[in-house]
């Protein structure tokens, strides 16, 4: 048995054409001052990155600081991550900071196997 | 360099312009592109499959034009879909030709056939009625105007190619479009009219 062509109702279609019509008359250009966020975020490009370690309700906090290297006052700090074993918060730590760090020559790899993921 | 399917389709779609769907025999088919008769039924078994091939990729074209529905807001933009729709109804004669015919059968193609008219109506109709709405032509003076305003324009499209052979005259695609262009024309407000000027003349006077 053929399967019969795909149709479309016609006042379905009526509408469809309708909305494209609307496009025109909506849609339009955006501002440069849209992708401020991107620009607010620019200086993390140039910046020094260490891991923190805290021991904070029981387990070890992996924090990352960002420093800029043109201003070192003018820095981030974010929490990344925790782990009950030091040993682990460490190494989650050094990858992470890896990760976000400036790679000068371009030739660091990470991969996730890396991070010695336990999913107990 | 194409398919030894593809060139099959190419012949019947040139044969079939020339002598009519139903006069063209299997050898002429072979005979136009050089394969033996053979040959060409290892490709396609019967006229059947080649004729419902045909139509499969015509309606393929038909669709592409769809596509092109308002790309670009200005008039010029219709332009290019006339274009299309030029090369289309010039190249595929035989496939109206087909309607003429007293006491049609029902077919998958005639039904998609059916389908892609409405569709190309509803566009019409869609087209006419978004260049209203950016004044560009006139408001409607009798509620249904640009409904047959559509209709007509959809019948110059259609049928321009063929009333010119009738006549005599030679269509070309500058002719073609000029007729439609104006057709439209007495419908364009002074905006739409400056508009055609600056942007869809010198698309017609080269």
């Amino acid at each position: 048995m053929k399967k019969p062509p795909f149709s479309i109702d016609q006042a379905a279609y009526t509408n469809l054409l309708a909305g494209l019509n609307n496009l025109h008359f909506t849609e339009q250009k955006g501002n440069l001052s849209d992708f401020q966020l991107f620009t607010d975020d620019q200086w993390l490009a140039d910046t020094a990155v260490i891991e923190q370690l805290t021991r904070s309700r029981g387990e070890w906090q992996v924090d990352l600081i960002f420093a800029s290297i043109h201003n070192p006052l003018r820095f981030l700090k974010r929490h990344i991550t925790a782990n009950p074993c030091p040993k682990r918060a460490a190494q989650q730590g050094y990858y992470m900071r890896r990760l976000a760090a400036k790679d000068q020559r371009g030739t660091l790899t990470v991969s996730v196997a890396q991070l010695n993921l336990c999913a107990n | 360099m194409l398919t030894t399917k593809q060139r099959i389709l190419n012949a019947s779609v040139k044969l079939f312009n020339e002598n009519g769907v139903d006069a063209v025999r299997l050898q002429q088919i072979a005979e136009e592109i050089g394969i033996s008769v053979g040959n060409l039924a290892y490709h396609y078994k019967s006229k059947d499959t080649i004729v419902e091939s045909v139509y499969e990729q015509v309606i393929d074209e038909f669709l592409h034009i769809f596509r092109q529905y308002l790309q670009r807001p200005e008039l010029a933009d219709f332009d290019q879909q006339l274009s299309l729709y030029y090369r289309f109804f010039k190249a595929n004669q035989f496939f109206v030709a087909d309607f003429f015919k007293a006491g049609i059968t029902e077919t998958d193609h005639t039904t998609a056939w059916q389908q892609a008219v409405n569709k190309m109506l509803a566009q019409l109709r869609s087209w006419l009625l978004f260049h209203q709405q950016r004044t560009v032509l006139r408001a409607e003076t009798t509620p249904g105007y640009y409904e047959q305003l559509a209709q007509s324009v959809w019948m110059l499209l259609v049928f321009y190619p063929i009333l010119c052979t009738m006549r005599g005259r030679p269509c070309d695609e500058i002719t073609y479009k000029q007729a439609i262009w104006n057709h439209l024309k007495p419908h364009f407000t002074e905006q739409g009219l400056a508009e055609y000027r600056a942007d869809v003349l010198p698309l017609l006077t080269y």
